[in-house]
C-alpha cells in the first residue's frame, strides 16, 4: 500500500524533472506498468476483504499534510493574484485561514487517528481503477501530447510538468482511498483539485485560464466545506477517523447532519453537480488524457467515493439524504437532457459524466445496500468505458481534425478499429446487456425497494433514460455509417494510444462479461462488511444471461462486422439521378450536383442549455441552501415539525 | 433434474426456442387478421389472411443485394434479441431485462439504418430513436408499476395475484395502451416506418432494406407485436394459467383498439408524439405510482 | 414454389406523361378497387417492389431516373409500359427532346396501349407480368441453386 502511495510520486518528481522525450517515454512506460501490476497485486491479495484497518499513526505524514494544504492554497493565491482572479484569492485566503484556524486548534494532535489507513473492497476496487485505468491513461498520453504538441504549435510544450502532475494525482487519489484518517484525505482532495487545476490551464490561453479559474472556485467552495467538517469533527465529535465518523453517524445521525451535509458539499462539488457542473464542461478544454483520468474515471469519482462511503448515515439521516438524492436524481435527469443539444463530443461525454455521477450520488443518497451495490457497479463501469470513450474522442480528433460528432461521419471506415472501439464503449454506457446499464438496473430496483420508494427518483430516472438512449443513439449511428471505399487514415495513429485504448477496450469486456464474479467477489464483501449480510439485487441468473449477451455483441461488433460480404452492391436510394453515390451526391433540376447531407436531432428549443441550465442551477442551489439551513437549526436544537429527523 | 428444468437460465432458452418458432407464426396470422379488419374498416374486401406470410416468402426469394453489406448483420442481431425478449417474457422471467433486451433489439434495427447513410433511411433512424425516447420512460414506469402490484419483476409473479394487476394499475395500463400505439408503428405515431404507404417518405427507415433482410424485419415487427399483447395480456391475468384466457381475450381487446386508432388518424409531427407521450407517462403512469407507494 | 406472383408490389413512375394514364394507374391501384385483395401493394420503394409501372415516353431529362430505379429495384423484377407513350413515344414521339418508349432506357416486358391506358388494359398486363414475374422467379432460383 506504502508502495501505491509513494511509487507514483516518486516517478513524479522524476518526470517533473526529465526534459528528454526518450527518457520520459520509458519512465511513463515503466512506471505505468509497475503501477498497473502492484495494484492489480495489491488488489489480488485482498480480494474479497471486509474491511481491514491498519495501525498507522505518523507525526511526520501530519505534519507533510498540513504544509501540503497550505502550498496548495498559496499556488492558488499566488495564480490568482497573477491572472487577476479576485475570487479564487478571496477563497485561497478563506481556506488558508481556515487550516490556520485548524492548526491553531491543535485538535490534531489532541484526537490522533490510531488507524490511518485501511482498505475495504470499494476501496480495492477504487484502487484498481485508478492503476490500472490511470495507467493506461498515462501510457496513451504520451501518443497523445505528441500530437497535441505537432497540432498546436503555438502552445509552450510543458510536458515534464504534465506528467509530473499526472503522477501526483495518482499518488494523491491513493491517499484518498486509502487515508482513514480525514485529515490526510483532505490533503489528497486538495491535490487532485490543484492538479486538475493546473492541467485544466495546462495551454495557458485565455479560454483555458478561464475554466481552470471556474474549476477551482467551486471545488475551493467544496475544500472549505470540508475544512468546515474537519473543524466541526475536532469540536464535536472529536475523532478524525473516518469510519469512527460513520459509525457515530449511524448512531447518532442527529450529531452529524452538519458535517454531512458540509462533506456532502464537496462530494457534491468534487463530482460536478448542479449546480456545480459548468466546472466540468469547462473542463473539457484541458488535454484528452485528463479528461479521461480526472474528470471522467476517478478525481470526479472521488467525490462520490466518499459519499457512498457515507451511505450508511443518509439511511438514517433524512436531511442531507433528501439533499443529496434530489440533487443526483435532477442532475442526472437534466444533464442527461441537455446532453441531447450537443454535438461536441466531449461536452457530450461531460454531460453523461455528470448525469451519471449524479445517479451515483442518487444511490449513495438512497443509503441502502442495493443502492450501493448499484453505485459500486456504476462507479466501475462508468470509470473504463468513459475513459476509454475519452481516449478515442482524442484520438479521432487528431486525426479527422474535429471532436464534432456530425464530422464522425462514416467513421467505421476511415478508422475501423477506432470506431469499434467508439462503438463499444457507447454501447457500454447506455444499453444491455452491457454494464452501465445493468447497474442502471439495479439502481431503479434499489429505488423501488428503498424503505419508501422514491418516487421522484425513479421518475427522473425514467425520464433521463429515455433522453439517454437518444442522445447516445444518434451518435453511435453516425460512427456506424459506411460508404464507399475512403482511406483508412487509422495508420498514423501513435503505438501508445493504441495501447491505452485497447486496454481499457479489454477492460470494459471483461468487466462486462465477468459481472456476475465482479459482484460476488467485490461487490458482495463490502456490503457484508458494512452491513453485515447481503442482499442480492438482481439475481445472479439474469447477470449471466447479460454476459452472455455481451459476449456475442462483442463477437459481431468485432468478428462479423469485418468481413466483407459477397452480396450484390447497390447504391443507396436518391429519389432522382445519382451523381456519386457513395458521397451522397445526386443530379438536381437544373442539371447541376447537389449533395444530401443530414444532420443529427440536437433539439436546441427543447433541450438547449439556454432552456434547461439555469432552472437546474436555481433548483440545485435552492436545495442544498435549504439543506444547510435546516442542518444548522437541527444542530442547534430547534424543532421543525413534519421533517422526520427533526422531531 | 429437477434443478435444471427450474434453472431460470434453462427456462429462457426453452422461452426463446419456443417464442422463435410461435411467435412468427402467431405474429403473422395478427398481421393477416390486422389487414383483413382494416381493410374491412375501410369497406373493403382485404387480402388473404396469409397475406403476410405470403410477402415474406416472396421476399426472402428475392435477390441478396445490399448497400453496404453489414445492414444484413444488425437486423438479424435485432431478430435474435427480439426472440431472446420474448423468450424472457413467455418464459415467466424478469420483465425489466426483457425490456432492455428489446430495447437493444430496436437498437439494432437503428444501427442498420444509420450504417446505410442513406438520406431516407436516416430520416427514418432519426425518427425511431425518437420514437425510443418518447416511449422509454412510460416502459420503465411499467415495469415499477408491476414491482409494485406484485413485489417481484417476474412476470410468472402474475399467478399469485388474487385480483387482475389492472384494478391497482389502471393509469399504467392506459399509458402502456397509448405508447403501445408507438411500439406498434400504428398512426399517429409511426413516425419512423409505417404501414400506409401514402404518409410515409420513401419507406421510412427501412428503405435501403431489401429482400432477406426486409423478411427479417417484417418477422421481429410479427413478433414484437406478439410481445407488447403479451405485455397488455399480463394486466388481466390473476389467481393461476386458468386465467391465461382472460389476458389473451383482453390483448385482443386492446389490439383492435389499436387497429381502430389506426384507421382513425393521420401522423402528427414528431414533437406532438413526444409531449403527448411524456405527458401521458407523467401523468398516468406517474400519478399511479405515487398513488400506489403512498397508499 | 415461387411466391412472386402472390405479393407483387408495384412502384409507379411517371416519365413525361400528360398525367391521364397516371390516373388510371392510381385509380387501378387505390383501396376503391381493392387490388390489395391479390397483394399488389403500391410502394414508393424501387427496393421494396416487383413490378415498375412507367407512363410516358422517356426523353432526354428522365431516361437516367428511369433507369437508375430500374437498376436499384431487385430481381426478378417486371417492367410494365402503360399508354402508347409508354410503349412507343405516342403522340409525343417528335417531340425535340423525346427519345422515344420506355424500351429505349430498360427492358420492357409487358406493352399495356391507350390513350389513356384502360383499367382493364392495366389489369390485364399486371396479370400477364405476374406471369412473367413466375418464370424469372424459377430462373432466379434454378440459379441460386447451381451457384
Amino acid at each position: 500500500m506504502g508502495f501505491l502511495l509513494l511509487f507514483p510520486l516518486a516517478v513524479a518528481v522524476i518526470l517533473a524533472i526529465v526534459r528528454n522525450g526518450a527518457a520520459r517515454r520509458v519512465i511513463v512506460y515503466a512506471g505505468a506498468a509497475v503501477i498497473a501490476v502492484a495494484s492489480i497485486v495489491f488488489v489480488g491479495m485482498h480480494i474479497g476483504s471486509t474491511g481491514e484497518y491498519y495501525e498507522f499513526e505518523s507525526e511526520i505524514v501530519n505534519i507533510v499534510c498540513t504544509v501540503a494544504d497550505f502550498v496548495i492554497a498559496f499556488i492558488v493565491a499566488f495564480l490568482a493574484w497573477r491572472y487577476k482572479k479576485w475570487m479564487a484569492l478571496t477563497l485561497a485566503i478563506v481556506q488558508a485561514a481556515l487550516a490556520a484556524v485548524f492548526v491553531a486548534g491543535g485538535w490534531e494532535a489532541m484526537y490522533p487517528v490510531a488507524e490511518g489507513l485501511y482498505i475495504d473492497s470499494l476501496t480495492l476496487m477504487m484502487a484498481a481503477i485508478i492503476g490500472v485505468v490511470g495507467s493506461g491513461i498515462g501510457v496513451y498520453a504520451l501518443g497523445y501530447m505528441d500530437d497535441h504538441h505537432d497540432a498546436h504549435p503555438a502552445i509552450k510544450d510543458r510536458r515534464p510538468r504534465f506528467f509530473g502532475l499526472f503522477f501526483l494525482f495518482l499518488s494523491a487519489m491513493f491517499l484518498i482511498v486509502f487515508s482513514n484518517n480525514m485529515i490526510w484525505m483532505f490533503t489528497g482532495w486538495e491535490i487532485t483539485t490543484v492538479c486538475s487545476f493546473l492541467l485544466i490551464g495546462y495551454d495557458q490561453n485565455q479560454i483555458s485560464v478561464t475554466n481552470a479559474f471556474r474549476q477551482i472556485v467551486m471545488n475551493m467552495l467544496g475544500g472549505i466545506s470540508f475544512c468546515c467538517a474537519l473543524i466541526y469533527c475536532g469540536v464535536e465529535l472529536q475523532t478524525f477517523s473516518f469510519i469512527e465518523f460513520i459509525n457515530i453517524g449511524v448512531a447518532a445521525p442527529l450529531m452529524v447532519t452538519v458535517p454531512l451535509v458540509c462533506l456532502s458539499l464537496s462530494g457534491i462539488t468534487k463530482a460536478a453537480q448542479m449546480p456545480f457542473h459548468t466546472w466540468l464542461l469547462g473542463a473539457m478544454v484541458a488535454p484528452t488524457p485528463t479528461s479521461a483520468l480526472l474528470h471522467s474515471s476517478t478525481m470526479v469519482k472521488a467525490g462520490v467515493f466518499v459519499l457512498l462511503k457515507m451511505a450508511p448515515i443518509y439511511a438514517v439521516s433524512f436531511i442531507p439524504s433528501l439533499m443529496v438524492v434530489l440533487i443526483g436524481g435532477i442532475t442526472f435527469c437534466l444533464c442527461s437532457f441537455l446532453a441531447i443539444s450537443q454535438s461536441n463530443a466531449k461536452r457530450v461525454l461531460a454531460y453523461s459524466t455528470i448525469a451519471n455521477l449524479g445517479l451515483i450520488v442518487a444511490c449513495a443518497g438512497v443509503g441502502t445496500p442495493e443502492a450501493v451495490w448499484a453505485g459500486m457497479f456504476l462507479i466501475l463501469f462508468h470509470a473504463v468505458a468513459k475513459s476509454l470513450l475519452f481516449m478515442c474522442v482524442g484520438t479521432a480528433e487528431h486525426h479527422i481534425g474535429s471532436r464534432d460528432i456530425e464530422s464522425m461521419d462514416g467513421l467505421f471506415q476511415t478508422m475501423p478499429r477506432l470506431a469499434r472501439y467508439m462503438m463499444l464503449g457507447i454501447m457500454i454506457m447506455f444499453i444491455a446487456p452491457f454494464g452501465m446499464l445493468i447497474a442502471k438496473w439495479g439502481t431503479l430496483v434499489s429505488f423501488l425497494e428503498a424503505p419508501t420508494p422514491h418516487v421522484v427518483l425513479i421518475l427522473l430516472l425514467a425520464f433521463g433514460s429515455g433522453a439517454t438512449f437518444l442522445f447516445w443513439a444518434k451518435w453511435l449511428g453516425k460512427l456506424s455509417g459506411i460508404a464507399g471505399n475512403p482511406d483508412d487514415v487509422e495508420t498514423t495513429v501513435h503505438s501508445s494510444e493504441w495501447i491505452g485504448t485497447s486496454l481499457m477496450v479489454v477492460l470494459c469486456v471483461i468487466c462486462c462479461v465477468a459481472m456476475p464474479f465482479i459482484s460476488d467477489i467485490i461487490v458482495r464483501p463490502y456490503i457484508e462488511g458494512v452491513w453485515g449480510q447481503y442482499f442480492t439485487v438482481l439475481g445472479s441468473d439474469n447477470l449471466w444471461i447479460a454476459s452472455i449477451c455481451t459476449i456475442f455483441v462483442v463477437a459481431v461488433l468485432f468478428g462479423a462486422l469485418g468481413r466483407t460480404s459477397n452480396k450484390k452492391h447497390v447504391g443507396v436510394y436518391m429519389a432522382g439521378i445519382s451523381y456519386d453515390n457513395d458521397q451522397r451526391k445526386f443530379r438536381n433540376s437544373m442539371s447541376g450536383v447537389t449533395t444530401a447531407s443530414s444532420r443529427n436531432w440536437y433539439m436546441e428549443t427543447l433541450f438547449g442549455e439556454q432552456a434547461i441550465d439555469p432552472m437546474g442551477t436555481v433548483i440545485c442551489i435552492g436545495i442544498i441552501v435549504a439543506a444547510f439551513i435546516i442542518g444548522i437549526l437541527s444542530w442547534q436544537g430547534v424543532m421543525i415539525p413534519g421533517i422526520p429527523g427533526l422531531m | 433434474m429437477n434443478a435444471i428444468i427450474t434453472n431460470p437460465i434453462f427456462l429462457v432458452v426453452v422461452g426463446t426456442i419456443g417464442f422463435a418458432i410461435c411467435a412468427p407464426i402467431v405474429g403473422c396470422l395478427l398481421a393477416g387478421l390486422e389487414r383483413k379488419i382494416s381493410a374491412r374498416m375501410q369497406g373493403r374486401v382485404g387480402p388473404s389472411i396469409l397475406q403476410p406470410y405470403y410477402d415474406v416468402r416472396k421476399l426472402i426469394e428475392k435477390d441478396d443485394v445490399s448497400v453496404n453489406g453489414a445492414d444484413g448483420i444488425y437486423v438479424s442481431c435485432a431478430l435474435i434479441f427480439t426472440f431472446l425478449a420474448g423468450g424472457i417474457f413467455y418464459s415467466g422471467q424478469n420483465l425489466l431485462l426483457c425490456i432492455f433486451i428489446i430495447t437493444l433489439a430496436v437498437l439494432f434495427f437503428i444501427i442498420a439504418a444509420y450504417s446505410t447513410r442513406s438520406p431516407y433511411a436516416e430520416i427514418g433512424a432519426h425518427r425511431e430513436t425518437m420514437q425510443v425516447m418518447a416511449y422509454e420512460p412510460m416502459v420503465l414506469l411499467m415495469a415499477v408499476g408491476f414491482y409494485m402490484a406484485t413485489g417481484t419483476f417476474n412476470v410468472g409473479g402474475v399467478f399469485f395475484l388474487n385480483t387482475p394487476m389492472a384494478l391497482p394499475l389502471i393509469g399504467i395500463l392506459i399509458g402502456l395502451v397509448f405508447i403501445l400505439t408507438i411500439k406498434l408503428r400504428k398512426s399517429p405515431f409511426d413516425l419512423s416506418y409505417s404501414h400506409h404507404a401514402h404518409q410515409e417518405i420513401v419507406k421510412g427507415i427501412t428503405t435501403e432494406m431489401s429482400g432477406k433482410t426486409l423478411a427479417q424485419v417484417e418477422i421481429m415487427h410479427w413478433c414484437e407485436t406478439v410481445l407488447f399483447l403479451g405485455w397488455t395480456g399480463m394486466f388481466f391475468v390473476w389467481g393461476g394459467p386458468a386465467f391465461l384466457l382472460v389476458g389473451i381475450v383482453a390483448a385482443l381487446v386492446i389490439w383492435f383498439f389499436e387497429i381502430w386508432i389506426d384507421n382513425n388518424f393521420a401522423r402528427v409531427k414528431w414533437k406532438s408524439m413526444l409531449k403527448w407521450a411524456w405527458l401521458v407517462a407523467l401523468i398516468a403512469g406517474g400519478l399511479n405510482i405515487v398513488v400506489l407507494a403512498f397508499i | 414454389m415461387p411466391f412472386a406472383s402472390k405479393s407483387p408490389w408495384v412502384i409507379h413512375y411517371d416519365a413525361s406523361s400528360c398525367n391521364g394514364c397516371d390516373i388510371e394507374v392510381l385509380a387501378a391501384l387505390c383501396p376503391g378497387y381493392d387490388v390489395e385483395r391479390f397483394g399488389i401493394i403500391n410502394t414508393g420503394n424501387p427496393k421494396h417492389a416487383d413490378i415498375f409501372l412507367v407512363t410516358g415516353s422517356v426523353n432526354e431529362r428522365n431516361i437516367k431516373v428511369v433507369q437508375e430505379i430500374y437498376n436499384q429495384m431487385l430481381e426478378p423484377k417486371v417492367v410494365i409500359a402503360c399508354g402508347v407513350c409508354a410503349c412507343t413515344g405516342g403522340i409525343f414521339h417528335d417531340c425535340y427532346n423525346v427519345i422515344g418508349g420506355v424500351d429505349k432506357a430498360i427492358p420492357v416486358d409487358v406493352y399495356a396501349p391507350g390513350c389513356a391506358v384502360r383499367p382493364e388494359a392495366i389489369i390485364d398486363a399486371v396479370v400477364q407480368g405476374i406471369g412473367i414475374l413466375d418464370e424469372k422467379s424459377k430462373a432466379l432460383n434454378a440459379k441460386k441453386k447451381g451457384a
